[in-house]
């Protein structure tokens, strides 16, 4: 497979990035807009959600019915979501409908009606989802996890509070939306049976008239940080910390990746093996790595009975703490395989390849060849993760616990 | 796109869907058993098992098999249903032939005392983890409702008291009555060297025993009982409701699809228009769940506590509504379009491919290529999906409701 990744800039700002398949039938687009949870003005928080559902409530001379319509004749599977820097769509289609796809999506991105009368509806639907995240406790106690990890205003709640959400005007909201739709900013990336040229041609024609200023940038502030107890008569206690660690361009951040999946990259991982092969005390532990453009965190979770969550607190910080004491070289190389084979096998996805390349140019600035990600991965030794752990060690947590009782948490401290 | 099929003396039965082309190549185990298979005795047996075939054969230990999974950088795991049970993994094509030692390998568990035991704690945590997820536990509950006496009601995870005494030698008897090579499709897909596949497939796996396997397929009851369960510590209300459809083994699935896809797709549908845009309520769907000489329509809906007699309401007057005038001429081409290119798009993953060939040797005994598929979502007209829904009849529903509210 080609390794080819193409890049264009418009006049306007407007970057367009390839990646042509020529196995497949299909071809995936993902468009990122500037307009994240981290952007909401304060006493607002929940705007950038609530614009993910109004989005898609009609665009240019489409009503929502037609709009949701002329997608399906297209056979066009497409989502919409609003994330911590910005809102994404994704659309995955046969290839020889792309042309069509991108007019409407020319429509969707540029002439969204956002009207009024659909406005209380899409806030009522983002109050119904933070009610939902009380009957998804794991789910609850990561949100909760990375909003007193991440420094303001990258911890903002995505779906807000009672509070704010109700103090959101249809009229405020959308002058929030378009004022931070600009090109600068917006990534329109492109992964499967794709002609380049042709691409870009459909980009120009109905992207290319786009003109707006680039959207101001974000103040950074503090992180909460602290642990939280959320009382909850649960079957399960749930408990997720947060630790410090480093973003993509940071010249650490594959020794990053690697420790990441030693710990929690398969069955084989210390944590898996652990906590849960070798003393049975939950189904699910794991460590992921998240992270915004300049920030990163290691985020590890655990839910078990709550009779077992002291034990399992002390197992699993101990097995954080343990990586820094050494690694044995067939853990080194075992994770490095996990790493590059699942980058191989996303060759088969063009979803996958159109987001990553879209994430690679948010964090990066640049985009990654395939073979350029694997020699980066190649290259990291045992003394490279270790330094990383030494500069970023397993401390200083912050985190939630939900669930009948708080575990005493100076264990960990 | 290239496909291949054998069968061994002992009844395995081969089937692979070869794409050169592929980055990847994937395989999987096809066991054609799972939570109805099981008498009350031994209430989960099936998805405990699944676990325990991870924790060791006679030459391999518990940890063993999953470092060997990792350190073939496969991406792999298994899954339990009422009537399968699926084990399967991904690797690059040059690691074929280990993946394959491995996952025949583990098809014959060791089953030994010691990880029983200590497993026995993961499931326990397991069956915590969905007491706590009020979604899951309508979906569950909701067939249990509509198959109550018939053994797809049974839960898939077993209860605290079915696992807790539950014995190795139980488990043991369940795996000599289900897991014969016969009862089971081994489906291979991607970049793979078909001939290299069997005769290493032959050699590990052709002196599997085989013996007979059968499956209660008596005819499922369709119950039309309301049942409501008042839980104040769940926030939102969450109902699932359960109607007749047709058999996955039935032509008429791909109509009992596109019919699912009008009334209850994620958007663009009748339950959306009419639930969530307004904001009625923030989950409206329906999908077609084709099972083993049966079938069923299967609704979940979650809503403000307050809005579920409304909400209700309205999904039962939409169900009538469609019964009455059938779909638009712009509904069946949306809805046909729409499923035909996700079939399309599902298929050019090794491992949807995989899945696809799978499970339809197991329900239907034959290969389907993805073109007859969407041929025939293609060709479903609008007499179809109204006769069908006329015929299943939408309103014959059970309904289970969990959560604030005291009555539907």
């Amino acid at each position: 497979m080609s390794d080819e990744v193409l890049i264009k800039k418009l006049p306007n700002g407007l970057v367009l990035l390839g990646h042509p398949m020529g196995h497949v039938g299909s071809a995936s687009l993902t468009i990122r807009l500037p307009i994240g949870c981290s952007d909401d003005p304060a006493g607002n928080e929940g705007a950038a959600a609530v614009g993910a559902e109004w989005w898609m409530r009609g665009a240019g001379a489409r009503d929502t019915r037609q709009l949701n319509e002329a997608l399906d004749v297209l056979g066009c599977c497409h989502s919409e979501s609003a994330g911590t820097e910005y809102m994404t769509f994704g659309a995955s289609m046969l290839a020889l409908r792309l042309p069509e796809v991108m007019a409407v999506y020319g429509d969707i991105v540029l002439r969204p009606r956002l009207g009024e009368e659909n406005f209380a509806a899409c806030r009522d639907l983002t109050l119904q989802d933070l009610e939902s995240l009380e009957d998804n406790p794991g789910h609850k106690a990561n949100v909760m996890a990375h909003e007193r990890y991440m420094p303001h205003p990258f911890g903002n709640p995505l779906y807000g509070s009672e509070q704010s959400l109700s103090a959101l005007t249809a009229e405020d909201t959308r002058g929030h939306l378009l004022g931070r739709l600009s090109p600068h900013g917006t990534v329109m990336a492109v992964a499967g049976r794709i002609e380049w040229g042709e691409f870009c041609d459909l980009a120009e024609r109905y992207f290319g008239d786009w003109t707006a200023d680039a959207p101001p940038p974000r103040e950074t502030g503090q992180a909460k940080g602290g642990f939280e107890h959320a009382q909850k008569d649960s079957a399960q206690t749930h408990i997720c910390v947060a630790q410090k660690s480093v973003p993509a361009c940071h010249p650490q951040f594959e020794a990053a990746r690697v420790a990441v999946t030693i710990l929690s990259g398969g069955m084989s991982s210390r944590l898996f093996t652990e906590v849960r092969e070798k003393r049975g005390l939950v189904y699910h532990v794991s460590t992921s790595y998240s992270m915004v453009r300049d920030y990163a965190g290691l985020f590890t979770y655990a839910a078990m009975l709550p009779e077992k969550a002291q034990e399992t607190l002390e197992v699993t910080v101990g097995e954080l703490r343990r990586l820094g004491d050494g690694i044995e070289q067939d853990e080194l190389d075992r994770a490095k395989t996990q790493l590059k084979s699942s980058i191989v096998m996303m060759g088969d996805s063009t979803s996958s390849r159109s987001m990553l390349l879209a994430n690679n140019w948010h964090f990066l600035g640049r985009v990654k060849t395939m073979a350029e990600i694997k020699n980066e991965i190649d290259a990291v030794t045992s003394k490279d993760i270790l330094a990383y752990l030494e500069a970023y060690p397993a401390k200083d947590f912050s985190g939630v616990v939900i669930g009948p009782e708080m575990p005493d948490m100076s264990a960990i401290q | 796109m290239n496909f291949r099929q054998e069968k061994l003396a002992n009844g395995l039965t081969i089937v692979a869907e070869i794409n050169p082309d592929a980055a990847s190549m994937g395989m999987g185990f096809f066991v054609r058993t799972g939570s109805r298979d099981e008498d009350a005795s031994v209430a989960g047996v099936s998805h405990f098992l699944e676990h325990m075939v991870f924790k060791g054969t006679d030459t391999r230990g518990p940890l063993d098999i999953n470092r060997e999974l990792d350190n073939l950088g496969a991406t792999y795991n298994a899954s339990t249903s009422e009537e399968n049970t699926f084990y399967y993994a991904t690797v690059l094509p040059e690691n074929q032939d280990r993946i394959v030692d491995l996952l025949c390998d583990i098809l014959r568990p060791a089953l030994r005392a010691e990880d029983f035991n200590m497993e026995k704690n993961v499931i326990l945590d397991e069956i915590a983890r969905y007491e706590d997820l009020p979604h899951f536990k309508t979906f569950e509950k909701t067939m249990a409702t509509y198959f109550r006496d018939h053994p797809l009601g049974n839960s898939v995870l077993g209860t605290n008291e079915s696992i807790g005494a539950l014995t190795l030698e139980q488990m043991r008897g369940y795996f000599n009555r289900r897991y014969s090579p016969g009862n089971m499709v081994l489906a291979g897909a991607g970049n793979m060297d078909f001939d290299g596949f069997i005769e290493q497939v032959t050699e590990k796996c052709g002196s599997w025993q085989r013996f007979d396997v059968g499956r209660e397929l008596s005819a499922a009851p369709g119950r039309t009982d309301t049942v409501v369960v008042t839980d104040t510590n769940t926030a939102r209300q969450h109902i699932g409701a359960m109607s007749p459809a047709p058999s996955r083994q039935d032509e008429e699935r791909y109509v009992a699809h596109i019919a699912a896809t009008i009334i209850g797709g994620s958007t663009n549908s009748r339950l959306f228009y009419a639930l969530v845009d307004p904001a009625i309520a923030d989950m409206a769907s329906m999908t077609f769940d084709g099972l083993d000489g049966t079938g069923a329509f299967l609704t979940y809906l979650s809503c403000d506590a307050e809005r579920a007699g409304e909400v209700v309401d309205i999904f039962r007057r939409e169900l009538k509504r469609f019964m009455d005038e059938g779909p638009t001429d712009n509904e069946l081409i949306a809805a046909r379009n729409q499923q035909a290119a996700s079939a399309t798009l599902r298929s050019e993953m090794p491992m949807g491919r995989l899945m696809r060939i799978g499970f339809d040797w197991t329900y239907v005994g034959k290969y389907i290529p993805v073109d007859e598929h969407v041929e025939k979502l293609l060709s479903v007209t609008k007499e179809q999906v109204l006769a069908l829904v006329r015929r299943y009849d939408l309103l014959a529903m059970s309904m289970y409701a969990l959560g604030p509210i005291e009555k539907l």
